[in-house]
């Protein structure tokens, strides 16, 4: 089943996804687009202006989904903790999350994945492509290239985590999406320009810069030398934000927050989404838990149960969820059995995730695992599918194919779909 | 019989068959670019040859020359030249270990290793061998084992590696199911080449510390489909050629026998026949793999792209071009220098990058349109290592380190004569033969270009290894060009190319020297490799009567030109 088959294309989903249906924009752009493909100048225009973004959660190492989303307190398996009511009639979740509890209404659950990969790097890799091998873009890189407006002031897709290097995220869709890593909280280094030199002085050696680049682009395919030049233009956009990198965070917000990295950082995000990025990945690490799963759980989802539910409360009082998807997820699961050493280990057979915001049905759960959570009883999906429903919420048809000449490759894997019964 | 046969004759060099076959491709554009002007060429081969751009002064020298057979006599300077050894050695030290942090064995020791190798011009298969087979525990060639020890001779990482980097086939995804995509990537394939490694094991000496290679006598390869759950069992075996099974054991299983602390060493070595079969000319995966990555390496793009995903969809682009490499190099043993000469006088690698029977205004809209018929050279990015090297040329920094150098050893040399000088009578005329035979020695040091290139490289490998870290990435190396925001800030606003920009005595202090007419064909030269045209020259000389400070206008001029597209690629 195919959507652009039984709905009539491109201006199906502008009608049911936009927020803003029935607007200036919204009318006009469907009437110019009907009939183009979807990424031609008018659709991205259109995406535009709808201001569509995505947060992203990434709780690394594999949170375990019986302390988390999919308590079974009293089974075999399922460990010390209770599982208590949330503000969603009949949704319970861990003992662990007693704020997001409180928020649930906000979001949805899927509790039935099935990614069959239990390792760290292909987990990751698959949630972040929705496929399982090949050179594809990142969901934020996708994020960057098709909602981002063309002259925003940051980086399309920007992640902030104090550990591990660069991933190569954009694949096919070029360096100027690629994800922009922030160490933490300290902002990009070399922002400032040369104290030897003035503003004016600085001008004048670009514009020798972009001079020099003119001559030799002549009779020249420019692949290569729009990669290069683009990197300026991202490293003069972050320059102009200085002062936010820079800027010190408000002790009152820091109060609310917490002071600890996690905290820090989705400060920082709620800023950064604030000041028009279109994708946020914050990295939460520490939950490869194989040995002292609950002790660990505790606290790292104590971390995260106050700092994740002050930053929706933001995000929702700014009056930004209805155009914010934000994903809470990890690579894979942990293993309803528990080790030797009261761990958990690595899982991906039977796991969850939460997602809420921009084009998301509140307050649902999809999917369930059986009595013990050793498989997937109902409704099973994996990140094939999960890909297609985070770009379907945001708006984005994901059965067509990127933008590129002379390829076809389509933004989701063909053989996957969106979770409908997730999206509003 | 492919399209291309008729031209082929087996007695031409090389290169010209490689030409004929090029042009004979069905996808080339007629009329190709044609010969590129001999700056560019000089700027071209130095690149790929030594690493760096020419000096102002060599760029001079080869425009003026006037030999017809002048690049080919270039490319043989430089392929003797002790820049060439240093130049390999960085392409198969980033090849093979992919920027790894270095465990077992010390990086300086590997460089080493490997300079000397390419020094000595060693075949690509005894410098296969000897990786494969050193076990570390011979001081001489233990840092040959680095690639199996540093990669903690992990079975899944070596075997991947040696099926990327000696095969030219990725074959993770069949470690857990036959690929799912690609028909000929099979589980068989996969534990085949683990066969041969599973039994090594790294052993750390409980006295010495030092890490070396152990094996056992037995352990059999296992494996089970993920999808299909049916288990399978092999030998070792090189992709598809048969499974070799271990020889008949006689009474004894073993030279040292496992114990506690102690490295055992078996009979019979599986490992040490993995180089062995993987040199077998019926293993033409081998042969064809690294004629890939030499083309790659001079040309800007494997023939099979990516270099290590060689698949039934994913073939090479010219096959029979690729074929004629791989054999050549079987028939003259694995010399990678011979290789990379013929590559180097082939007109396919001598092509303008420009396409220059285009009107100027039209720049060909995607590059992958063209992207792999040679009609056109392409755009190479440099290396984080060749872009440092090149900063340093242009900037100044390299001459004038060298320089220093070259005055602290002379000096030296001078003082080691006085002493001599200064021992007097019978004692003197005594010792003066075999002094003489030694200080001689010494004195040449200075001058020798191998000391030379050896102690400038030493001089300015931090700032290498700043570059690494800023355009490298480690792990698999990605082909595609990629420029990040924060290599772009590097460049724009570090204090490390601002240092450079301001150098005393330096590249900005020698133009600030000049009138302003001369200005423009140093700066050209020592920047981009290339005389100014009439019109760059007049921009220049506006730009040093606009600026208020003649200093400071120099400089940003000079940040300009190291921080241009012209300057980031090899063109």
């Amino acid at each position: 089943m195919r959507r652009h088959h039984d709905c009539d294309g491109i201006d199906h989903v502008i009608a049911r996804r936009s927020f803003l249906a029935g607007s200036a924009a919204g009318v006009i752009g469907a009437n110019a687009i009907r009939g183009e493909g979807l990424f031609s100048p008018a659709r991205a225009a259109v995406l535009e202006t709808q201001q569509k973004r995505i947060l992203q959660i990434y709780l690394q190492g594999g949170v375990s989904q019986l302390e988390s989303w999919d308590p079974k307190p009293g089974t075999k398996y399922g460990g010390p903790f209770q599982a208590i009511p949330t503000s969603v009639p009949g949704m319970h979740i861990s003992e662990l999350l007693p704020h997001t509890a409180k928020r649930m209404h906000m979001l949805s659950i899927v509790r039935s994945i099935n990614s069959k990969i239990g390792d760290h790097s292909q987990g990751m890799l698959f949630m972040e492509k929705g496929r399982r091998a090949g050179e594809y873009p990142y969901v934020g890189s996708v994020a960057s290239r098709y909602l981002a407006p063309a002259d925003g002031d940051l980086p399309g897709y920007i992640h902030i985590s104090k550990r591990g290097i660069n991933d190569a995220t954009a694949a096919f869709l070029g360096a100027r999406h690629a994800q922009l890593k922030l160490d933490g909280n300290k902002p990009p280094a070399n922002l400032a320009i040369p104290a030897s030199i003035d503003e004016t002085a600085d001008q004048t050696r670009e514009q020798m810069r972009l001079r020099f680049n003119r001559r030799f682009s002549k009779q020249r395919s420019p692949a290569l030398t729009d990669v290069y030049n683009s990197s300026y233009e991202q490293a003069a956009k972050l320059m102009k934000r200085k002062a936010m990198f820079e800027g010190k965070a408000q002790e009152k917000d820091l109060d609310r927050y917490g002071r600890h990295d996690f905290g820090q950082h989705c400060l920082l995000a709620r800023n950064l989404l604030e000041n028009g990025a279109t994708c946020v990945k914050v990295t939460h690490h520490g939950y490869d838990t194989h040995a002292e799963n609950f002790n660990f759980h505790l606290e790292q989802l104590g971390e995260f149960d106050q700092t994740f539910s002050t930053l929706l409360d933001d995000i929702h009082d700014r009056g930004m969820l209805d155009s914010t998807l934000v994903m809470v997820y990890s690579e894979m699961g942990r293993t309803p059995k528990i080790n030797t050493k009261y761990g958990r280990d690595h899982w991906g057979t039977a796991w969850s995730m939460a997602l809420g915001g921009c084009g998301i049905q509140p307050g649902a759960i999809v999917g369930k695992t059986n009595a013990d959570g050793t498989k997937v009883a109902e409704r099973e999906v994996d990140a094939g599918h999960l890909f297609h429903t985070y770009l379907s919420a945001v708006g984005l048809d994901t059965y067509e194919d990127h933008d590129l000449s002379g390829r076809s490759i389509p933004i989701g894997d063909p053989a996957a779909e969106p979770i409908e019964e997730l999206l509003s | 019989m492919a399209i291309g046969s008729p031209t082929l004759d087996a007695t031409e060099p090389l290169y010209k068959q490689i030409d004929a076959l090029v042009v004979s491709h069905p996808g080339f554009r007629d009329p190709a670019a044609p010969k590129t002007d001999d700056a560019s060429f000089l700027r071209r081969i130095h690149l790929d040859l030594t690493g760096s751009i020419p000096t102002a002064q060599q760029t001079r020298d080869f425009i003026a020359e006037s030999a017809p057979d002048k690049r080919v006599k270039l490319i043989d300077r430089l392929l003797d030249s002790p820049q060439y050894a240093r130049r390999m050695q960085v392409v198969f030290d980033v090849m093979l270990m992919e920027r790894r942090a270095s465990k077992h064995i010390k990086a300086e020791q590997w460089e080493e290793y490997l300079l000397e190798s390419f020094r000595q011009n060693k075949s690509w298969l005894q410098l296969c061998t000897e990786m494969l087979t050193a076990d570390g525990t011979n001081e001489q060639t233990r840092p040959a084992a680095r690639f199996m020890l540093d990669r903690e001779l992990n079975v899944d990482e070596v075997t991947r590696d040696l099926g990327r980097m000696f095969l030219g086939r990725d074959l993770q995804c069949a470690q857990c199911h036959d690929h799912p995509a690609i028909d000929d990537y099979l589980q068989r394939h996969y534990y085949g080449l683990a066969a041969f490694i599973k039994r090594s094991f790294v052993f750390k000496d409980p006295k010495t510390k030092l890490s070396s290679i152990g094996e056992k006598a037995d352990g059999e390869i296992e494996f089970t489909s993920v999808f299909t759950s049916e288990t399978g069992k092999t030998e070792p075996r090189m992709l598809d050629a048969d499974p070799i099974s271990d020889p008949p054991s006689g009474p004894e299983l073993y030279k040292v026998k496992p114990a506690k602390d102690v490295r055992s060493v078996p009979v019979y070595s599986r490992r040490l026949q993995l180089a062995q079969s993987l040199a077998d000319p019926a293993n033409v995966a081998f042969r064809f793999s690294i004629a890939n990555r030499v083309w790659a390496m001079m040309m800007g793009r494997g023939l099979v792209e990516p270099v290590d995903m060689w698949h039934a969809d994913n073939p090479p682009t010219h096959p029979e071009l690729l074929g004629l490499m791989a054999d050549s190099l079987l028939a003259h043993n694995y010399d990678l220098k011979y290789l990379v000469r013929q590559l180097a006088l082939t007109d396919a690698y001598q092509r303008s990058s420009r396409y220059e029977t285009q009107p100027a205004d039209q720049a060909p809209a995607d590059a992958d349109d063209y992207a792999d018929d040679y009609a056109v050279a392409m755009l190479k990015p440099l290396s984080p290592e060749q872009l440092a090297r090149s900063m340093m040329q242009a900037s100044g920094l390299a001459e004038q380190q060298l320089a220093s150098l070259i005055a602290k050893q002379e000096k030296a040399e001078e003082k080691v004569e006085k002493e001599k000088e200064g021992k007097s009578g019978k004692e003197a005329a005594e010792k003066n033969e075999a002094e003489a035979s030694s200080a001689t020695v010494t004195q040449q040091t200075s001058s020798d270009p191998v000391w030379q290139e050896k102690s400038l490289n030493k001089a300015l490998r931090s700032h290498v290894a700043t570059f690494a870290g800023v355009f490298g990435s480690k792990g698999v190396q990605q082909a595609r060009f990629d420029a990040s925001a924060d290599q772009a800030l590097f460049l724009r606003n570090g204090d490390l190319i601002q240092r450079w920009v301001a150098l005393k005595n330096g590249l900005s202090d020698r133009l600030a020297a000049m009138k302003d007419t001369e200005v423009a064909e140093e700066f050209y030269l020592s920047i981009f490799s290339r005389m100014p045209s009439a019109e760059e020259a007049r921009v220049i000389e506006e730009m040093l009567e606009d600026s208020e400070d003649r200093k400071v206008g120099i400089r940003q001029m000079v940040w300009a030109g190291l921080a241009s597209a012209e300057f980031r690629f090899n063109h």
